[in-house]
């Protein structure tokens, strides 16, 4: 693939990447180890302003989970036997197939960062995307959840009643909210990634290994997910990927996913 | 101008044989002729004629276009797509099952007036122009269900094919990109060749009118034609160029609608024979739907039962007929082949087809698209009897939309992802469906009483062609080529 | 010696041939002849000159320029602004075959009607010579000649089985 790219510092043309950008995050998640107690789920849910989208709507399947944790038992009853707990987030593959179908590029992949990228002021809201996302990790503001009314509570306010939403106090200043209409999925918390490195090239060296991490690897108590540089073969997250006991789910689609699975260990 | 009158006077007349009745030419359109002017007034009388039935109809079809199109689609812009049924994992419903069934209506209507005409199959003649319309209708239709399911329709625009603010251009690796290039191609092409062949039945309508808004409005559309041979010249070529260009346009637009299935990574849509099989599809769905306009033509018009005969409708039963073969050899590949070869989640799918929860629908599918038309359409007495027609076509029909129903939203709750299947349920969809049949059959109305529905000139042509040749010693249909 | 247009109106495509060919006779040429019918006939039949068209030109270079801009569409365009997705080439063969046929009928199809417009002067509102029995499936010949042999254009037509032969007035369409 490489030699059919385009030098595009060279050609001048627009959307030309940074040489100096730095590359390529990729994730571990042990499943031996998650105990299903969605602690990453909720983190995630606080980092990066998802909204709750209400006890019917989640149970159509319109749940903003950027990380679902999917369990599935075997057998039939009483012989039924719980399978390990299945953490599923974006991928970030490298032949990413939600990418090539957005017809206004919202989805572009950052050749530098090896992520997939989702620009959310783009998106017109065809879906098509989450369609073809094998892994059905990407999902949809459906309704303008953040300021509907059934998340607010009614204050007296000189005399009125006015209607507030205290988690709004909640959001994250380093990610936007976003509207009705618009696609999202896990960036890897790509804010937190540019912020260390903003700090990083500030004083002036390299982003150490454990410097930071995604909200889900911070929260999950098991340390069941490890997130770093796999291009940097001494970081914790390569050693892991690198381990017997490592799998990537539907390899067989050719997908190229950055996250390794650690199972049957 | 034509036949010659000799053949209807003397001794054949006293034959009462049913044989002889049966081949009297003069129950063919084409061996009928009538003066033009005569023809001319019953099409312009048929324009005029509006009984109170015609404006009940309008008037609901009015009410439901201005509550489940203009205000349910507002109330879904204002309030977002929760309203509808999509969801996780399916992401795609009806809006993609309208748009692909719209396409396939207009489908028929090239199909018609292009490649009959390329074929020169002179029984085309009296309904080109209603296929026609059909095919511009519905490919507004089509564009209206597509903009419907956007969940940001404001910002439509960001796919037309120029660069903006940034100097960013849109994605064409993306089949919706593809898609959005051929159905302009289309809507555009198929209007421009619904509008050249109308330019002399419009001039004739001018010619009829004596004023008033109808007047104006023939005139200004008319362009000033009279029918000089530069005219005529210009009108053919471009005719004929027209018939030639767009059958592959067409080919080429619902291929590239159903590459919007066949490009993804879902079980069951990642087939290969999508192409044909959603054009043949297309086919089958349109011809049956131009069955029941012709008999709702032919019944509620006045002076429809001289131009639109049982030939019409044996000639279309024998069409729908050979489209329903083709239509199930392409159904067959898709499906058995997919059986056969099962991996497990192409397993799954066809196992939810068969016996979930929607299973209904595919049995009818099979009973009303394969079966009904395979076991019914090779009888002419079926074929002669327009309501008999229609129905199945109705039938037909169904079934499509109830294919395009399990291939969107059904077959997409079967995917990689177990924990996420879940079964669509439409909400708003039902009503905005609702909205787009009743638009599109509004604008047939109106159209049917602003323009002629039966393309004069080309049924005088024809008439011009056909003769009666003396062989041995009886007449035999002749037709003859004047271009 | 002025010249005056002259309408014969006929009924049947043979008594309208037969007085083109008494006009050629009478010395009228053909650039002063003017068919007008209500279906068309081609000009073998008439023993008129073959009419140029246009139209086919045209349909060609729309053609050709809806080629160049499905080309620049797909194979120049990401190279103004490149985004790469999927893992594919910047400028894929597979799409760029699809936008460049559906830009090259669009473009042959808009330049085929554009054609008929330039062609045929449409629209043209201006009075024309023109009589309303042409839509009803009547011929009408126009023709030039000179004013004071009217009488006899007008008797040797009506032998030939016109419905009527007198002077043609513009109207308004």
């Amino acid at each position: 693939m490489s030699s059919m790219t385009v030098d595009l510092n060279r050609v001048g043309a627009k959307g030309a990447i940074a040489d100096e950008a730095e590359g390529k995050w990729g994730m571990t998640i042990d499943q031996d180890l998650c105990t299903g107690c969605q602690a990453c789920v909720a983190a995630c849910a606080m980092e990066n302003n998802l909204s709750f989208v209400g006890e019917e709507d989640a149970a159509y399947g319109r749940t903003q989970h950027w990380i679902r944790i999917e369990r599935f038992w075997e057998g039939e009853y009483p012989e039924v036997k719980a399978t390990p707990f299945q953490p599923m987030l974006c991928q970030q593959c490298g032949h990413a197939p939600c990418e090539p179908v957005c017809p206004v590029f919202a989805t572009p992949h950052s050749n530098a960062e090896q992520l997939n990228l989702q620009v959310y002021n783009r998106c017109v809201g065809t879906r098509y995307c989450a369609n073809n996302c094998p892994y059905q990790v990407r999902s949809f503001n459906w309704r303008d959840y953040h300021i509907e009314p059934f998340h607010a509570n009614e204050a007296v306010v000189d005399g009125a009643v006015k209607l507030v939403f205290p988690l709004h106090n909640q959001f994250n200043p380093d990610v936007t909210v976003r509207r009705r209409g618009v696609m999202e999925k896990c960036t890897f918390c790509i804010q937190r990634i540019h912020k260390a490195q903003d700090k990083a090239k500030s004083e002036g060296r390299e982003v150490e290994d454990g410097e930071f991490t995604t909200a889900c690897a911070q929260a999950c108590p098991a340390n069941a997910i490890t997130f770093g540089r796999v291009d940097d073969h001494e970081s914790l997250v390569s050693q892991l990927a690198h381990q017997g006991r490592g799998v990537k789910h539907l390899e067989e689609l050719n997908t190229l996913p950055r996250i390794t699975y650690l199972k049957e260990g | 101008m034509a036949v010659t009158s000799k053949y209807f006077s003397g001794s054949e007349k006293a034959h009462a044989d049913q044989h002889e009745e049966e081949d009297d030419p003069r129950q063919y359109l084409m061996y009928d002729p009538k003066p033009r002017g005569e023809m001319n007034a019953m099409v312009m009388e048929s324009m005029y004629t509006t009984s109170w039935k015609f404006w009940l109809v309008m008037g609901i079809l009015t009410f439901l276009v201005i509550t489940c199109f203009i205000y349910a689609w507002g109330y879904m812009i204002a309030e977002g797509l929760w309203v509808a049924g999509v969801m996780r994992p399916s992401y795609w419903g009806i809006f993609l099952v309208n748009t692909v069934f719209w396409i396939g209506i207009s489908h028929a209507g090239t199909f018609i007036s292009a490649i009959l005409r390329v074929f020169k199959a002179e029984f085309r003649r009296p309904f080109t122009r209603a296929a026609e319309l059909m095919t511009t209708f519905g490919l507004i239709q089509a564009g209206a269900s597509i903009f419907m399911h956007l969940g940001r329709v404001w910002l439509l625009y960001w796919l037309l094919p120029f660069p903006n603010a940034r100097q960013l251009w849109p994605n064409f690796h993306s089949p919706l990109m593809w898609d959005l290039l051929a159905i302009i191609t289309y809507i555009l092409g198929s209007t421009m060749y619904l509008f050249l062949p109308l330019i002399p039945d419009l001039a004739m309508a001018r010619d009829r009118t004596e004023g008033g808004w109808r007047k104006i409005f023939y005139r200004v559309l008319a362009l000033g034609f009279r029918g000089t041979e530069g005219e005529w010249r210009h009108l053919q070529t471009a005719m004929n160029f027209f018939a030639f260009a767009i059958i592959p346009v067409m080919f080429s637009v619902h291929t590239i609608v159903s590459w919007d299935f066949a490009m993804a990574m879902r079980p069951g849509w990642s087939s290969t024979v999508f192409g044909p099989y959603f054009v043949l599809g297309a086919l089958h769905s349109g011809m049956g739907a131009v069955a029941v306009v012709l008999f709702v033509m032919r019944y509620t018009m006045k002076h429809m039962d001289y131009f639109l005969r049982k030939e019409h409708f044996d000639a279309l039963g024998k069409l729908m007929l050979i489209v329903t073969f083709a239509y199930t050899y392409f159904f067959f590949n898709d499906y058995l082949v997919q059986w056969y070869g099962g991996d497990k989640w192409t397993d799954a799918l066809l196992h939810w087809l068969e016996e979930g929860p929607m299973a209904w629908m595919f049995y009818q599918l099979l009973l009303f698209n394969l079966a009904i038309p395979a076991l019914t359409l090779w009888n002419k007495r079926i074929r002669q009897t327009p309501w008999l027609l229609a129905l199945i076509g109705l039938l037909i029909n169904v079934g499509m939309y109830w294919e395009r129903y399990l291939i969107v939203p059904v077959m997409l709750t079967i995917n990689r992802m177990p924990f996420t299947w879940k079964l669509y349920e439409p909400r708003i969809e039902i009503f905005l469906t609702i909205g787009t049949f009743s638009l599109f059959l509004l604008f047939y109305m109106i159209a049917s009483r602003l323009i002629p529905l039966v393309p004069v000139w080309e049924v005088q042509e024809g008439q011009m062609t056909h003769t009666l040749r003396k062989v041995g010693k009886t007449h035999v249909p002749t037709v003859s080529e004047f271009e | 010696m002025s010249d005056t247009t002259l309408l014969a109106v006929f009924e049947d495509i043979d008594p309208a041939a037969n007085a083109v060919e008494k006009l050629h006779e009478m010395g009228v040429t053909d650039e002063d002849i003017n068919v007008i019918s209500g279906v068309p006939i081609t000009h073998k039949m008439l023993g008129r000159p073959h009419p140029h068209t246009n139209v086919s030109r045209l349909s060609l270079m729309g053609a050709a320029a809806g080629f160049c801009f499905g080309v620049f569409l797909n194979y120049g365009t990401p190279y103004l602004y490149s985004v790469y997705v999927g893992g594919q080439f910047i400028t894929p063969i597979p799409p760029g075959m699809i936008v460049m046929f559906e830009m090259t009928m669009l473009f042959a199809m808009l330049a085929t009607f554009l054609g008929v417009f330039l062609d045929s002067y449409f629209p043209n509102y201006r009075p024309m010579e023109y009589v309303a029995e042409v839509s009803d499936g009547k011929i009408a010949v126009f023709f030039k000649c000179p004013e004071d042999e009217q009488k006899k254009f007008v008797d040797a037509l009506g032998t030939l089985g016109a419905e009527s032969v007198k002077p043609a007035e513009a109207q308004q369409l």
